[in-house]
């Protein structure tokens, strides 16, 4: 399944909300949308990424991210990740991303 | 022994198939969803690889993808016309993000590494075999 994306601004930050499988394929469309919104909202303080519905991360997605919080992050913008079911969680964890951004599981 | 075969070019269009294929054949063998996870991570991160690092996503390479399993072992066969690479090349645990490149690097095959018992590469004939080995008990 292709990666759904959806990103609603709130009163401080962003929310997206991450439907489907992200990988070395999809990762790239998170980047660039993570991107353009912080281009549009630049003054952003957090960024919530809701995954209830990433069923599948691979390197590449977990790899997305942590480029995210490297170009992002000295912006002083947070990064979190709701709602992480435990087969995601697991590979997060394995890769220790979740020493580096708030993760929780689902 | 059970035996599943998939045969792929090497295109990354194709990684979701061989994410599916995986899930597919080994589910009936794996009821922990972690644990069928982790063997589908791993399996995709291997073929990934190849695809795009070995044959430089080049859809005219063809590669064959084996799941032998039986109710104690899986053996997770990959043949790669392309040169085999460094399996042990990046340390363990990975940098996140790499000093030459500023960018993650080796989470792929630290993954392998670190979901897998046993992982081999050898060439044979016009392929590179890559044999990664898990225990099931």
């Amino acid at each position: 399944m292709e990666i759904q994306l959806s990103l609603s601004p709130t009163a401080d930050g962003l929310t997206v909300t991450l439907s489907g499988e992200l990988d070395s394929l999809s990762a790239p469309k998170l980047y660039d949308q993570l991107s353009q919104a912080i281009k549009d909202h630049p003054n952003i303080k957090k960024i919530s990424f809701e995954c209830r519905n990433l069923s599948y991360i691979s390197s590449a997605g977990a790899g997305i991210l942590l480029l995210s919080l490297d170009n992002f992050g000295h912006r002083g913008i947070d990064f979190e990740l709701r709602n992480v079911r435990p087969e995601v969680y697991n590979i997060l964890d394995l890769l220790g991303l979740t020493k580096v951004m708030s993760v929780s599981n689902g | 022994m059970d035996k599943y075969i998939l045969d792929f070019s090497a295109t990354p269009d194709n990684l979701p198939i061989i994410r599916h294929f995986v899930q597919e054949h080994l589910a009936p063998y794996i009821s922990d969803p972690i644990r069928l996870n982790q063997l589908t991570v791993a399996t995709e991160e291997l073929c990934a690889n190849s695809i795009v690092h070995g044959n430089h996503s080049d859809p005219s390479q063809k590669l064959r993808l084996e799941l032998c399993i039986d109710k104690k072992t899986l053996h997770i066969y990959l043949y790669d016309p392309a040169p085999p690479y460094a399996l042990h090349k990046y340390p363990m645990p990975p940098q996140l993000l790499r000093k030459d490149t500023n960018r993650p690097g080796g989470l792929g095959i630290y993954l392998i590494r670190q979901l897998m018992d046993k992982i081999t590469v050898r060439r044979r004939g016009q392929s590179s075999v890559y044999h990664l080995v898990k225990n099931l008990t």
